[in-house]
């Protein structure tokens, strides 16, 4: 599949700030089975000075300044991307179970950002959670393989929490969206992360886009999309990093964008950065993710 | 005297005094006979001698969840260790140095060890300060560690060993010197007398390490700490004065082009290293955790570039993980080539199979604790849990836990400590002991052992990860010499340091808590003054309390102005006002509430006061149970006589610096605005002499009137006098000169030598004070004088101090 995605995030501060400096990770990093093409980013105001380069997880950054007194800014990406079907579609029947995918992450020596090693243990926005591992045993034996029980995980996630924009925030962590039982699909990959470590089995969060359709018989909506986010599990050397989305309980394939990968919402949070003056903000995000014929 | 004499003798083997060696031993009976005499020539004991010098240092520490400081409890008795023992503990200490240098710089380099299988990727990962955006980013001179802290046991046949390495934060060695400094200031000359190694010689050695590693020469090193409030706050604040560096908060300092400033009220000063006492992760929220509201944004790219020295190099502390220590032991051999000469308690990690299945089977023998350093399911704590100490119960879901994550326990060997004596009431106890030895580099780059160290004495023999627990001790530690050894008595650094005058840099934070400390206390005065005048505390014959009830009202009305009392004060008697005004503690302006608030600002002063300042600043209000107006007048004159006091100290004690002159002039602008507040309160008010004779009393200026003047006090006399006789000490413009003076003596950012705002502004207020005469001041002059006094106020904080205003940003949500 190919699509062209334009992102735009408009921010307005209530009062003047200062020396914004910025991380942006809207460029999707190098991952299998995706090519990106025409990456543009473009900043109103212009920033004083940007710079781009890898982060210390599967992402992209640009670092950006802006030294000038603003009040507004707004901050849009464009690239065209080009998405191929996963080359073996992970089975079932191969997978290893949870008790070996534990002993080989303990065992791989790799400790780079795709190696298993680095998403095995807690992470700032994702704290070890007695309730939810309790929650999750069920689905996680030892015995069980891990691609079912990711499936059974994620099933399960989807169908016990709510969709809700309003229920929690981007600093919302697992154990409070999981107490609430609803959430947003950040919320969703957390727990769904929380509750794979609990277990042993290395888990990651994914940020990107998702290909949404629109309902039979109307036009698709220009820029209703939005960022989407769910979570991968490690699943042995052979089939490594398997995405599984559980706020739509399905697996990552061709409608899913990568854009990076880390151990929760923090390691890769679209845009971060601080500023100076006191000055609440107010953010809009226009995302459209348009299919491309070829 | 020998008061070791009855010592237990049937102590275990290893204990410090019974089984040194004949020349050490000695000198323990020497150091115990020498407190016996002190404590009897002094008639006091030798603990009570000892809490005098430790009061004195202000020396306190916190708990965890301790509201307040609690005062440092060091037992008199030193842990003795004679040269040839120290000296073997000193190679293993310096051998250990190396090899973690070793290792954090595979890490943070090629990773040929967990490539190669020496230690597993889980036990890197697993840490929570193993920062993956360091890898690849060398320190300019190659150096990760300049401070290193390590835990150390006595067995009971004497050998040491390694229980924990501290690389992220070296608690303690301010603690170290501070023990010594009592010690040795409450005991004469009984340290030198028993040849004790000296621990100047250290800290020199570490401060020039730090300073070898900078770019630039005579560079700035300033003590990066998170804020008064983090529980060994006291001790960054002692070491920072005692090495002479700039205590900093991470919002003082600022990144610009790649380099680190501190911001001062002189403008931005370079900062070439950095002595953190803040987690990597705080560091700078740029690059770290976004979340961090303590660190410096993009200090990263000071450190990256070469432009700022890191004590320690951010990441290092991945290696103080319980789990490392099962690891470490083989790679002597591995990394240096060579044996373990201090060996670590020995460690297993579960996220071996054969590690985990070793451990299951001998749960009863072990110690069990999370791998790395934070708590973890099935255990209780973060110290270590005798398994066989634990609850069928307890045991069954430990063991659930550790067969789901393995990879989150270790088990340690069972540790027994030997003992030393400890002065418990009048005799001498064996308590066992843990030992925190403190290791640096030099400034040839080699490393250098603190000759002494914190020792620990339990009271339960339990080995905790906490620097104190409750119910502990702490002693010096003394290395001893056979003679006094020329080499540790002088150590000769670098030669004589040039001559300076200048106390080194105001940060504009510590500018801001100087001045506000100032105003706080002045503002406590003046309200105490007028309480006192309320309850008839001048000199006046026949004025009972504050001569006309209208006068009296007047000012309890100004003390509700003020906030020193509720809006519902109309109930209350002048007695139970003032009483009321002196007590409250929740609304901002009555007398409690304001010391408190003074006591907090200036905890982040504390490495700029004197010990006596500091310890009449924090003393508590004086007990305030009765409403009778002489018990109340009685605790008003001891309160006005705390604040002489201290304003005493200030004045004489403090160096004509910067920080003076802040602290002073929020002082001088306080007093000046109580001055036009209450003139203008008490406007009108019954009788004239009734007024005016107030004004006199609270500004201590009757007898000056008196000398001058026969008549009773009359408008104009009583006005000049008070507003603009520039020799009387509490006249309006006698402040408002003196802020002037201080201002013009501050450093100016403009090069153009124009005046600046702040200059601009006090001579506006001093304009009409100079040169009007007393009859034109009426009450619309006045109410102009106080408003342009703010305004001065505001201008000096405006030029001066930092405007708060670094916020997190724009993070945005994630929909879908």
């Amino acid at each position: 599949m190919r699509y062209r995605i334009h992102h735009t995030t408009s921010l307005r501060y209530d009062g003047v700030v200062r020396l914004a400096r910025l991380n942006l990770r809207l460029k999707p990093a190098l991952w299998p089975g995706q090519r990106v093409e025409n990456f543009a980013l473009k900043l109103d105001p212009p920033p004083a000075e940007i710079e781009a380069g890898d982060g210390p997880w599967i992402v992209h950054r640009h670092r950006v300044i802006l030294r000038e007194a603003l009040s507004e800014l707004s901050i849009e990406s464009r690239f065209d991307i080009e998405v191929s079907e996963p080359a073996l579609s992970p089975d079932d029947a191969g997978a290893p179970d949870i008790g070996s995918i534990r002993a080989a992450a303990l065992t791989l020596p790799d400790l780079s950002p795709m190696g298993p090693a680095s998403y095995l243990f807690a992470s700032p926005m994702a704290p070890p959670s007695t309730a939810i591992a309790e929650w999750a045993a069920p689905f996680l034996a030892a015995d069980q393989s891990v691609l079912a029980a990711g499936h059974a995980l994620m099933k399960a996630i989807h169908e016990s929490f709510a969709y809700d924009g309003t229920a929690t925030s981007v600093t919302t962590t697992a154990q409070d969206a999981f107490e609430q039982k609803r959430g947003v699909c950040q919320d969703f990959a957390h727990v769904m992360i929380v509750a794979a470590r609990a277990h042993g089995i290395p888990a990651a969060y994914v940020s990107g886009y998702l290909r949404t359709l629109p309902p039979p018989g109307q036009p698709r909506l220009v820029g209703a999309d939005a960022m989407h986010a769910w979570a991968a599990l490690w699943c042995g050397q052979a089939i490594g990093w398997v995405g599984f989305d559980p706020t739509n309980d399905v697996l990552a394939g061709t409608d899913h964008i990568f854009v990076a990968m880390g151990r929760d919402y923090a390691d890769i949070a679209p845009i971060d950065g601080v500023f100076l003056g006191g000055a609440g903000q107010n953010l809009s995000v226009s995302v459209d993710v348009e299919p491309v014929e070829d | 005297m020998d008061w070791l004499k009855d010592y237990p003798v049937d102590v275990d083997a290893g204990d410090l005094f019974r089984h040194a060696p004949p020349e050490v031993a000695a000198k323990w009976r020497m150091m115990a006979d020498g407190l016996h005499t002190l404590a009897q020539d002094s008639g006091l004991s030798a603990q009570e001698l000892l809490a005098r010098q430790i009061a004195d240092m202000g020396m306190s520490f916190r708990m965890t969840g301790d509201a307040e400081e609690r005062s440092w409890p060091l037992t008199p008795m030193p842990l003795i260790v004679g040269a040839q023992e120290w000296a073997k503990v000193e190679a293993g200490l310096i051998q250990r140095a190396r090899l973690l240098e070793a290792v954090v710089g595979d890490i943070y380099g090629p990773q040929d060890l967990v490539r190669e299988g020496h230690i597993p990727a889980a036990v890197v990962a697993g840490s929570r300060y193993f920062a993956r955006a360091m890898g690849g980013v060398l320190p300019r001179r190659g150096h990760y560690i300049h401070v290193y802290a390590v835990d150390l046991a006595r067995g009971p046949h004497g050998q040491w060993r390694v229980l924990g390495d501290r690389l992220r934060l070296a608690n303690g060695v301010g603690y170290a010197l501070e023990n010594r400094l009592a010690l040795s200031r409450g005991t004469g000359s009984l340290l030198s007398d028993i040849h004790a190694r000296r621990l100047a010689g250290f800290f020199g050695q570490l401060r020039q390490g730090l300073s070898a590693d900078c770019p630039r020469e005579s560079p700035r090193i300033a003590l990066l700490t998170p804020g008064r409030f983090n529980q060994s706050y006291p001790e960054q604040a002692h070491l920072a004065r005692y090495l002479g560096f700039p205590l900093v908060e991470g919002r003082d300092l600022t990144v610009i082009d790649g380099k680190l400033y501190v911001r001062t009220i002189g403008g931005p000063k370079r900062v070439d290293a950095l002595w953190r006492w803040i987690d990597t992760n705080s560091l700078d929220p740029l690059n770290f955790d976004a979340r961090s509201t303590i660190g410096v944004p993009d200090l990263a790219d000071c450190w990256t570039g070469g432009q700022v020295a890191m004590a320690n190099w951010p990441g290092v502390e991945v290696v103080e993980a319980p789990a490392f220590a099962a690891f470490l032991p083989r790679l002597f051999q591995t990394l240096l080539g060579e044996d373990p000469l201090l060996p670590n308690v020995a460690t297993w990690w579960c996220g071996g199979e054969a590690e985990a299945d070793l451990v299951r089977g001998r749960l009863d023998e072990l110690m069990v604790a999370p791998a790395f350093g934070q708590r973890v399911e099935g255990l209780a704590a973060v110290q270590p849990a005798h398994g066989a100490q634990l609850t069928l119960e307890a045991r069954e879901a430990l063991l659930a836990a550790m067969a789901r994550r393995p990879m989150d326990y270790c088990a340690q060997e069972i540790i027994n400590l030997s003992t030393t004596p400890a002065l418990i009431d009048d005799r001498f106890e064996p308590r066992p002991f843990t030992l925190r030895a403190f290791v640096a580099r030099g400034a040839d780059g080699e490393w250098v052992v603190m000759p002494g160290g914190f020792a620990r004495l339990s009271s339960s023999g339990k080995i905790a990860s906490t620097l104190m627990g409750e119910g502990d001790l702490s002693a010096d530690v003394c290395v001893v010499d056979e003679a006094d050894e020329e080499r540790f008595s002088r150590v000769t650094l670098t030669g004589a340091p040039a001559i300076r005058r200048d106390g080194g840099v105001l940060a504009a934070q510590a500018a801001d808590n100087l001045f506000w400390f100032g105003r706080y206390g002045e503002r406590a005065e003046m309200t105490v003054r007028v309480v006192r005048s309320i309850l008839g505390g001048g000199i006046e014959v026949d004025a009972g309390a504050s001569g006309h009830p209208e006068v009296r009202t007047r000012l309890v009305d100004l003390l509700a102005n003020w906030g020193a009392l509720s809006a519902d004060h109309n109930a209350l008697s002048p007695a139970e006002a003032c009483r009321a005004a002196l007590v409250e503690n929740v609304l901002p302006g009555g007398v409690a509430a304001l010391l408190n608030t003074q006591r907090n600002v200036g905890q982040s002063l504390r490495d700029r006061f004197a010990p006596d300042f500091w310890r009449i600043a924090s003393r508590p209000l004086p007990l305030l149970d009765s409403h009778r107006p002489g018990v109340l007048l009685r605790v008003a004159r001891e309160l006005v006589e705390r604040f002489a006091a201290l304003s005493g100290l200030g004045a004489e004690d403090m160096v004509r610096g910067p920080a003076w002159r802040f602290l002073d002039m929020g002082r001088r602008i306080e007093r000046a605005l109580s001055l036009c507040r209450i003139a203008r309160q008490l406007e009108g008010a019954g009788e004239e002499s009734d007024r005016l004779n107030t004004l006199l009393d609270i500004f201590d200026s009757q007898i000056t009137y008196r000398s001058r003047y026969l008549s009773a006090p009359l408008r104009d006399p009583v006005y000049d006098l008070l507003l603009l006789d520039p020799d009387n000490p509490r006249s309006l413009v006698h402040q408002v000169q003196a802020i002037e003076r201080h201002i013009v003596a501050l450093p100016s950012l403009r090069e153009d030598a124009l005046p600046e705002a702040p200059l601009r502004e006090v001579r506006a207020v001093l304009a009409p004070l100079i040169s009007l005469t007393v009859d034109q001041f009426d009450g619309p002059r006045m109410a102009e004088i106080e408003m342009r006094l703010q305004a001065l106020s505001d201008s000096i904080s405006a030029r001066y101090f930092l405007q708060f205003d670094a916020a997190v940003a724009g993070r945005t949500p994630l929909q879908g």
